[in-house]
């Protein structure tokens, strides 16, 4: 790591990395960034957009006209069949309470992981970091045939649980491998403070680890969350009831064999995309910010 | 390596963490240090760590074998194996690897590979970077732009697909923007031709990727040291030299997760490509994992299949060995 | 570093697999029960058959037959849970449904030789009494009773509705074009001519993300060519793809590219419907599921005419895929499933629902009246009746691996006519690469 100055920082300070701020008065901004910005704003929101006008076309006027024509009909025939055939809302509630689940399991169990491995002279613990990574560089396809055996033969195809279990085992490598390397940095003085007050690992855990990585643990849940509940291959994998379906396998029930309702498709695509959408949003300030808070105690 | 400390580097906030709120002498350069123990007689090691930590460690490790290993240890030996997962299997040693050299489609979709983790790799990475170092700063507009390149990060990559195919349509936007721009020459059949097809596709995963890298970078940057950069400043580094100086090296712990990120996420590339043109047309936008998929399940080959599942996990820990090791020397010499 | 040898696999057996299963439940229980076992609470019911009435899973889609189905399921007198699932997944998933110990008890499918490589391991449920005596499937064609049979000769399968191929075209748009259809393969041509130099785009296909449409012809061309009996041994091996009898048909297929959408290779056989909805373009050749594509009000406007003969002397053959079901032989309930089977092939339920599906299917029990189905669709019976030979399609009639051939090659040769020589030898290579398995 680069050599530590000893000044205090002020937040928000201009990033002079950024070529065009050289030097400025921090207000005014070079007008490019918005010149830039703008266009590219708006490029990157019209595939949403024209999903969007899609979802409100009747299906006679996709079929008479295209995909890719402007509306020439406006109508909720899209998102009311999404909600009514396609069972939509059960399937976001599958979602939700898998999402939750996993992310809640797979951190939790991360987080024991990586504060055995960052703060505790384990053999092998460089090796084993790795290991656990490694598990996660696997393509999930490679892993069907064997997991919906093993589940069968637990007993648990076909339940949430099983569809849990498997997302926590999969994914527990790579969250480990990243609150391992926030945990490495937290400051070795108040690990000795506390052990001077006689605090052993279960304390030391619960009264620094956790408070401390809340930040880096918010930002991965944020992550977490868009990665687990836009799974779609293990949904399929473990799973046979359409009833306990997740949002993803539901959409991919309504694309239909032979023919598609483009309208349907494209307003549960966008419903589907609410949730992660608001868990975005609502982490944000702590995905951006919130990783600063840690080192201030 | 040594017993010492770990090099896979600090993590997104986990760099800065030390040297924010209060002022640190420049004392060990490394993260934490941890004294002695780590050099103590291995007996002596084991002592140090509570049975409770132990059970920290061995209950996510037992998930993850339980989950991951054993399956993969079940499939990895499926490519020894002759199997339509019907009838019996027969053992064919490695004739399966073999087989896939002389398979021209594996050889496209491992070339695709390649150019796939390059290029979606290096342009979510470079768009990412651009986009959180022009969005850093607070001010008009700035929240805008960043929730709309991060949104498409909330739709599935099948979902992805599909919005894509939509775009691509003979008669659809691509095409008629590109048309409104007087630019008819540049309009095709974005996937059906297999000169475009792929990069077609890359550029409606990397739409995706790059928000989500920015949100990383931007998570990295607002932990750098700003008065670093007004030192150098000062003392008569250009914009340019202080970025790569002094802002890149900060980087490092948030390129580590980047980094994962991104192979992980290329190399599992499935969804898009499957949304989009199932490998088409013929075969050429075909991926390690598209043909996987389809071989096994398609044409009922689960050995070969598996085989090629293999190719896959040794090229992705070959990636990620690769840079690690890199890393590992960098922080060495520093 | 040392992570890359972890997961090297010994020769770990599927046995091993099942029976180191429950070590690893442990900790996988005291990691997940914290927050997953609320998420878990959905699950007691089970997958399979286990006491409670029948599972019937199945991979139908499509809005309308889906509902149709299940209409079906509801008005049955007896328990049955429907699980309707993706095609994809339906595919990946089906050998582990089959081999599950708690499998579903009745599975959507089509007959052919997917169905007898299952019944040769003995995981499907013989249903052979149903074509007995007075049993649901005992007034089905012979065509019917041989295709739903195994190896050996049991009945293993149920089929309960088929659709035709035709070149299906607008009543209207051929008025307005002042075209009719043609009755010879000159004609055909002469047809597609006059269309062209109209400014229509005579054939609609849709060979993207359904590259198997590009298949339709093939079959066709091989039919008219070289005759039905030709076409099966091709598809069985019996012939290279490389012989002059293929070469033949390939140069028939070339003479058609002209007449091709050019934005094929973009759609999906769903999309390709929109020009004609247009009057952009005039014939399609597809399945009669192709009339669910078009805007209500043109539904009524579709005809079709079988494509034409080129030699005479050839018997004639339509392809004709035939949907059914199957059961599985670890069905917890036997009885209750063969009552289910028996129950979805009697003429009843196939009149109601094909009536409510609205998708142009065939019912396979003669006994149905299909004296109030659409005009469409009664022509589509007379043209099975009057028909020499029938064939499925190319994957039913050979393996979906081999389609995955027949896609590669033919959209290749679509794209790049001048490649023939070439796409026929990759073709028979990739061939006997499926069939050495």
């Amino acid at each position: 790591m680069t050599t530590v100055p000893a000044t205090t920082p002020t937040p928000g300070t201009s990033l002079a990395g950024a070529p065009p701020a050289v030097r400025r008065p921090r207000r005014a901004r070079s007008p490019w960034l918005h010149v830039v910005m703008v266009p590219l704003t708006l490029l990157w929101l019209s595939p949403i957009v024209f999903v969007a006008l899609i979802a409100v076309r009747s299906f006679d006027d996709i079929a008479s006209r295209g995909l890719a024509a402007l509306p020439a009909s406006f109508t909720w025939e899209g998102l009311s069949t999404a909600f009514t055939g396609g069972s939509l809302l059960r399937a976001l509630g599958n979602s939700v309470v898998v999402t939750a689940c996993t992310v809640l399991a797979s951190l939790l169990l991360s987080s024991w992981a990586a504060y055995a491995l960052s703060r505790f002279a384990i053999p092998g613990r460089k090796s084993l970091l790795l290991v656990m990574l490694a598990g996660n560089l696997l393509p999930p396809q490679v892993l069907l045939v064997p997991v919906a055996r093993i589940s069968e033969s637990l007993g648990i195809a076909d339940t949430l649980f099983a569809l849990v279990a498997v997302q926590v085992g999969f994914g527990i490598g790579f969250y480990t491998f990243v609150l391992h390397g926030f945990m490495r940095s937290l400051p070795e003085e108040l690990f000795e403070a506390a052990r001077l007050d006689g605090a052993g690992a279960g304390r030391i855990y619960l009264r620094i680890v956790v408070p401390l990585s809340r930040p880096a643990t918010a930002a991965l849940a944020a992550l977490a969350t868009t990665w687990i509940f836009n799974d779609l291959i293990w949904a399929l994998t473990v799973l046979r009831s359409e009833s306990k379906f997740p949002v993803t396998a539901a959409l991919l029930n309504l694309m239909g064999g032979y023919s598609s309702s483009w309208n349907v498709i494209a307003a549960a695509s966008l419903v589907a995309a609410v949730p992660t959408a608001l868990v975005f949003f609502l982490f944000q300030k702590q995905f951006v910010s919130g990783l600063l808070v840690g080192s201030n105690k | 390596m040594t017993t010492g400390d770990l090099t896979t580097g600090d993590l997104t906030a986990g760099a800065p963490a030390g040297r924010r709120g209060r002022p640190r002498s420049p004392g060990p350069p490394r993260g934490p240090a941890r004294p002695a123990p780590a050099r103590a007689p291995l007996g002596a090691r084991l002592r140090r760590v509570p049975l409770l930590v132990w059970v920290f460690l061995l209950v996510p490790l037992a998930v993850e074998l339980f989950w991951v290993f054993w399956p993969a240890a079940n499939s990895f030996s499926l490519s020894l194996l002759r199997w339509d997962g019907i009838t019996p299997a027969e053992p064919v040693g490695l004739q399966n690897f073999a087989d896939l050299w002389s398979d021209p489609i594996f050889r496209t979709a491992l070339r695709n590979n390649v150019a796939w983790v390059v290029g979606f790799g290096g342009l979510s990475v470079l768009g990412g970077l651009a986009l959180a170092v022009a969005l850093n700063k607070p001010g008009r507009g700035v929240g805008l732009y960043r929730s709309a390149i991060y949104l498409p990060m909330v739709v599935s990559m099948a979902v992805t697909g599909l919005f894509w195919r939509v775009m691509y349509q003979p008669a659809g936007p691509v095409n008629a923007a590109l048309g409104g721009l007087g630019l008819e020459e540049l309009q095709r059949q974005w996937l059906a031709d297999p000169d475009v097809a792929l990069a077609a596709i890359l550029v409606a995963a990397v739409w995706r990727q790059v928000g989500y890298i920015m949100v990383l970078y931007l998570a990295g940057l607002k932990g750098c040291d700003a008065t670093l950069e007004e030192a150098a400043a000062v003392d008569g580094a250009n914009a340019w030299q202080r970025f790569w100086r002094i802002v890149v090296p900060q980087l490092r712990g948030v390129n580590t997760v980047v980094f994962a990120v991104t192979v992980i996420d290329s190399l599992r590339t499935f969804d898009i490509v499957w949304a989009m043109t199932r490998g088409g047309p013929y075969n050429t936008t075909q991926l390690l994992s598209t043909y996987m998929f389809q071989q096994a399940f398609t044409a009922g080959n689960l050995g070969y299949a598996s085989a090629i599942a293999v190719v896959i996990f040794v090229l992705a820990v070959g990636f990620i060995i690769t840079y690690l090791a890199r890393q590992a020397r960098a922080e060495e010499e520093s | 570093m040392t992570s890359t040898g972890t997961p090297r696999p010994g020769a770990t057996s599927r046995r091993s697999l099942l029976t180191g299963a429950g070590l690893g439940a442990a900790g996988l229980l005291t990691g997940c029960v914290s927050s997953g076992g609320s998420g878990g609470s959905g699950g007691s019911g089970g997958g399979g058959g286990g006491g409670g009435g029948v599972v019937f899973q199945n991979s139908i889609q499509d809005t309308a037959p889906k509902a149709a189905l299940e209409a079906l399921v509801d008005a049955y007198d007896g328990e049955v849970t429907m699980n309707s699932v993706a095609t994809e997944q339906f595919r990946a998933q089906l050998t582990n449904y089959l081999r599950s110990s708690n499998p579903p008890d009745v599975m959507s499918w089509y007959a052919g030789s997917v169905a007898r490589s299952y019944a040769s391991e003995g995981l499907l449920l013989d249903v052979s009494s149903l074509w007995e005596g007075d049993g649901a499937c005992a007034g089905f064609s012979e065509a019917l009773r041989s295709l739903s049979a195994a190896e050996d000769g049991t009945q293993i399968f149920v089929p309960t509705n088929y659709y035709w191929w035709s070149v299906f075209y607008k009543k209207s748009a051929f008025e307005k074009w002042g075209v009719t259809p043609p009755t010879t393969w000159d004609e055909f041509l002469a047809l597609c001519t006059n269309l062209s130099g109209q400014g229509v785009v005579p054939l609609a296909n849709g060979i993207g993300s359904t590259p198997w449409m590009a298949s339709g012809w093939f079959d066709y061309l091989d039919l008219r060519v070289n005759g039905a009996q030709y076409h099966r041994e091709l598809l069985a091996g019996e012939h290279s793809f490389t012989d002059p009898e293929v070469v033949e048909v390939m140069e028939q297929y070339e003479r058609l590219i002209p007449f091709f959408d050019p934005d094929m290779a973009s759609y999906s056989n769903q999309e390709a419907t929109v020009p004609m909805a247009q009057d952009r373009s005039a014939m399609y050749l597809i399945g009669a599921f192709v009339t669910q594509y078009f805007p209500e009000d043109q539904r009524e406007d579709l005809d079709f005419f079988s494509v034409p003969v080129m030699d005479p002397s050839i018997p004639t053959a339509e392809e004709a895929p035939t949907d059914g079901y199957f059961a599985a032989a670890g069905t917890d309930d036997p009885d209750a499933t063969l009552a289910f089977l028996s129950y979805l092939a009697s003429p009843e339920q196939q009149q109601l629902f094909i009536e409510q599906s609205g998708s142009s299917n065939l019912p396979t029990s003669p006994d149905v009246d299909t004296s109030s189905f659409s005009p469409l669709v009664q022509k589509g019976v007379e043209l099975l009746n009057s028909t020499q030979e029938i064939t499925q399609f190319f994957n039913r009639d050979s393996s979906d691996a081999l389609q995955a051939t027949a896609d590669t090659a033919l959209t290749r040769f679509l794209a790049d006519p001048g490649s023939r020589d070439a796409v026929l030898q990759e073709w028979q290579a990739a061939a006997e690469g499926v069939r050495g398995q």
